[in-house]
């Protein structure tokens, strides 16, 4: 049986997969089928960003470290993106860090072959700067969410939006740790805000896994900020 | 034909005039148009619009298509979401050195969040077709809008991480060296409930950070008025997220030179 995981194919990207012939010919020989290790640091901030990352199976958590370590995710990326905008919006670096947060595949692309392309291409520039927007709407989204909304929500909310980034939703590998980290609060509010989900059956948790039982239960108990990204993301995604 | 538009569901302000101006657009009041080339500005100039941008318009609301974008020269926009509550959080702050609109050109349109103005001025815009049409012809304005985008992104980014770790103290220092960045002087016209509005938190919180910050001799606050008075001080007392922001739009666009400033428009 070939496992999912590793047959490659750049329609597993809806990006890559709505590209026009000609821009997918010139990136095609430069894309890399690579494996995406959950804990990857794929870029830091200030670092010059080297390679763009599509992620196929893989889901890459941005996010920002303040100067005491304290961190925050700001946008979550999966099949439906790119990792690495800054390659092309001309920063070369951006202060934010990408991480694996749900460990796959994915295609990389050398920062020189996407610059190039994107100067060139008129319609490969509407593609990505059209992705661009939808990253905004998560990162504004989630800025409003950490002002006015509770622990509860946000981490109901990042379950759904992680089960729609996966292929196969199954088991979640995610430590309360990581989820604390990535949601820039305390372990000890993750273990609470995961217990009440629990306890209304919509997950369930064993050490270092969670599964989502009833999607629609945890998409009840997210706040509208998952609603808000989900319709921006459905309406500014690529036709195929 | 006036047009009423709410902020926040508490004040009616009527739409803005458009001061059409026989002077012609002049580029050094905004960084972006000024950071422009010659020819790729003789040719926006004509289509640049002086418009009066008083306190509370709403530019465009949560999903409305944009039909205009601006460029402002002394007003200061505030991007915000508002939930659906009515609770509302400032995510970015735009001024002389941006451009409000940039889902025009990021091809989306329309955008769940709200621009309004927080600090009436001056500024001038563009009308969408206009841009758009300018943004096919090959130039400078289309990289320099996508690494202004770039900044404003790490500008919202900033606001979710400070908003999620640092106190209102800081974040009010934040907000107020934001503000001040964009005006002429050391003055804002503000009232603490538009502040606590901004910043997504009760008018309560907003009166004790901002006594806090008279008592020390940072700031004078009197019946909408804040004189900044120790700017270095208010720095001190600010996150880091201030300085941060700062520096990486310093990096992507490196300030233009300013050689006049008129007094309007």
């Amino acid at each position: 049986m070939i496992s999912i995981s590793s047959a490659h194919s750049p329609l597993l990207n809806s990006l890559l997969a709505s590209l026009t012939n000609e821009d997918f010919t010139i990136l095609s020989t430069h894309l890399e089928w690579v494996v995406m290790p959950l804990g990857t640091s794929l870029h830091g901030p200030g670092e010059l960003i080297k390679f763009a990352y599509f992620p196929c199976t893989s889901i890459v958590s941005l996010h920002y470290i303040t100067q005491s370590g304290a961190s925050a995710e700001t946008a979550g990326v999966g099949s439906e993106g790119i990792v690495g905008t800054s390659i092309f919006m001309g920063g070369e670096s951006t202060l934010s860090s990408a991480m694996v947060h749900t460990g796959g595949y994915g295609y990389r692309l050398d920062r020189r072959t996407l610059q190039n392309a994107f100067e060139h291409s008129p319609t490969l520039q509407k593609v990505l700067l059209r992705y661009m927007q939808a990253l905004m709407t998560q990162i504004v989204q989630t800025a409003a969410c950490y002002r006015h909304h509770s622990v509860e929500q946000q981490l109901s909310g990042w379950l759904v939006a992680t089960h729609d980034r996966m292929r196969q939703p199954d088991e979640l590998v995610m430590t309360q740790e990581l989820l604390a980290n990535l949601l820039g609060v305390r372990r000890e509010s993750i273990t609470q805000a995961a217990g009440k989900l629990q306890a209304l059956g919509h997950i369930s948790y064993r050490r270092g896994h969670i599964r989502v039982n009833d999607v629609s239960g945890l998409r009840r108990c997210a706040c509208e900020c998952y609603n808000v990204v989900r319709k921006e993301l459905l309406r500014l995604a690529p036709s195929k | 034909m006036a047009k009423v538009i709410t902020l926040n569901r508490s004040k009616t302000i009527p739409t803005p005039r458009s001061v059409k101006s026989s002077i012609p657009a002049t580029r050094y009041a905004n960084h972006l148009l000024a950071a422009l080339p010659e020819p790729d500005w003789l040719r926006l100039q004509p289509k640049l619009e002086a418009v009066v941008l008083p306190l509370g318009f709403v530019l465009f609301e949560s999903g409305q298509s944009l039909s205009y974008a601006y460029f402002p020269t002394s007003a200061i926009v505030s991007l915000l979401y508002v939930m659906e509550d009515g609770a509302s959080a400032e995510i970015a702050v735009v001024g002389n050195e941006g451009m409000v609109g940039i889902s025009l050109f990021m091809g989306g349109d329309s955008t769940p969040s709200r621009a309004v103005v927080q600090s009436a001025g001056y500024g001038y815009r563009v009308r969408a077709a206009t841009l758009k049409n300018e943004l096919q012809l090959p130039g400078a304005l289309m990289r320099l809008l996508m690494r202004y985008t770039q900044a404003l992104l790490t500008q919202m980014a900033q606001t979710a991480v400070c908003n999620r770790h640092h106190s209102l103290d800081q974040q009010l220092c934040r907000w107020l060296l934001l503000s001040l960045d964009r005006l002429d002087g050391s003055d804002l016209t503000m009232t603490q409930e538009l502040i606590a509005n901004m910043l997504g938190v009760r008018r309560e919180g907003v009166t004790e950070a901002a006594l806090k910050l008279q008592k020390a001799g940072i700031i004078r606050y009197s019946r909408g008025h804040i004189s900044v008075l120790d700017r270095p001080g208010l720095a001190a007392l600010s996150c880091e997220c201030y300085r941060v922001v700062k520096d990486e739009y310093d990096r992507l666009l490196p300030p233009a030179l300013l050689h006049e400033r008129p007094a309007d428009v």
